[in-house]
């Protein structure tokens, strides 16, 4: 036990014979994956940053845009994507209650818990089509833009936002939006496929054979990681 | 497979007994719990914002409100980083590995962008161009466009450029 507290002096941990960092190779790369993607994020996000800045008069209110909400006729801001990210925020902590349970070598208890996070993490990216849904679509009065219709440039309304327009304010936001949580959402998706992966090798019995539980701490770092950035992608996109 | 029998196995290592998984589960769930009330309090602040004086004249969050929502999620990461994802248990090289090169290169990101966005937006900084996109785009937002019917030609969209010489063409076919 004594070579995995957080406490070791640093001319043993340095000496050689054992990993400094206390954890094996795997959980090691795994963070090192995880600096290199955060720094992608935040990239994208900064650059989201810049143009928000730079188009302060014409930029989209958050609040106008995302305001749909399931089986409600309402307009009810914020509401839906407050729901996704408690939806994610409760997968990871599934996720985490699994990989304790791992660590007891609980196989019962880790088969339960890994599939409650998949479905989590179904849940989220369905919602996440529906947001992509209502954003494409638009609303029904929609906005007023010089078209050319049957030959002749005329003001006519349009709806919702695709790439090149966007109805609700900047194109340049639509652009940012449906790459960033697109990004976002195929993190999640291929985070839904590692875990079925994992799940189908829990089942199979394969960790137990192999004495220990890591692999569903190494995806559990990687999952825990796609929640970190939706919090950050829900405070930039929605809140601010 | 081994191949260096001296070498401690950190899989095994990592591993608890019944009684501390008890005490572990319940931390994890009072981080949930705090996780959960900082959403609901954001969204909280984020529906109630207008009537707390917190947006400015163009429906934006001020300052103030900014420096709330980024403190808020800012604690909620850390709760992510340390508690679920362990970082916070782990020994001192591995915790300072990984966050000290982040925050710097990020923070450093963070700020130029600010300072280079805000002066690029400044009016007299903006291109023609953008000035343009600005004009367009307001009379979108505010559906100012409808009064000006006749006057299709003018108000054709800058960002149609390539359109715009479609309907050269298609005038001189007339």
């Amino acid at each position: 036990m004594s070579s995995h507290s957080t406490t070791v002096s640093s001319k043993e941990a340095w000496g050689g014979g054992q990993s400094p960092f206390g954890v094996s190779y795997g959980k090691l790369f795994m963070w090192f994956f995880l600096i290199s993607d955060a720094l992608t994020f935040a990239g994208l996000l900064c650059a989201y940053g810049f143009m928000r800045h730079k188009y302060p008069e014409v930029w989209p209110i958050p609040g106008e845009v995302f305001t749909h909400f399931p089986f409600v006729d309402q307009h009810i801001p914020l509401a839906y994507v407050g729901l996704m990210t408690f939806i994610l925020i409760m997968s990871s902590v599934t996720m985490v209650l699994a990989v304790e349970a791992g660590q007891r070598k609980d196989k019962k208890g880790v088969t339960i818990w890994l599939f409650l996070t998949i479905i989590g993490g179904l849940m989220f990216v369905g919602s996440q089509a529906w947001e992509w849904y209502h954003f494409i679509v638009g609303t029904e009065h929609g906005a007023i833009r010089n078209q050319l219709i049957n030959g002749v440039w005329q003001d006519a309304p349009f709806h919702g936002a695709n790439l090149k327009y966007n109805e609700y304010g900047l194109p340049v936001f639509g652009n940012f939006f449906f790459f960033i949580t697109g990004f976002h959402g195929f993190h999640v998706f291929s985070g839904v496929v590692i875990n079925v992966v994992i799940f189908i090798n829990v089942l199979m019995g394969t960790y137990e054979r192999r004495g220990h539980y890591e692999m569903i701490e190494k995806t559990g770092l990687y999952w825990h990681f796609v929640d970190l950035v939706w919090v950050f992608v829900f405070t930039f996109f929605y809140l601010l | 497979m081994e191949f260096n029998d001296d070498y401690p196995q950190y899989e095994i290592l990592a591993q608890h007994s019944e009684e501390e998984g008890k005490v572990k589960r319940k931390k994890l769930w009072r981080v949930f719990w705090i996780m959960l009330g900082i959403t609901i309090l954001e969204l909280i602040i984020g529906f109630q914002a207008e009537s707390m004086g917190l947006l400015d004249s163009l429906k934006f969050s001020t300052i103030t409100l900014k420096i709330i929502f980024v403190g808020l999620t800012i604690v909620k990461a850390a709760y992510i980083v340390m508690e679920f994802m362990h970082l916070g248990h782990e020994r001192k090289a591995l915790k300072y590995t990984i966050i000290a090169p982040y925050v710097l290169f990020v923070s450093y990101l963070i700020w130029i962008i600010i300072v280079e966005g805000t002066y690029a937006g400044t009016p007299e900084r903006k291109p023609a161009m953008s000035k343009l996109i600005i004009e367009q785009q307001s009379k979108i937002r505010t559906g100012d466009s409808h009064h000006e019917e006749g006057t299709e030609h003018s108000t054709a969209p800058v960002e149609n450029a390539g359109e715009e010489k479609h309907e050269e063409k298609s005038k001189a076919h007339h």
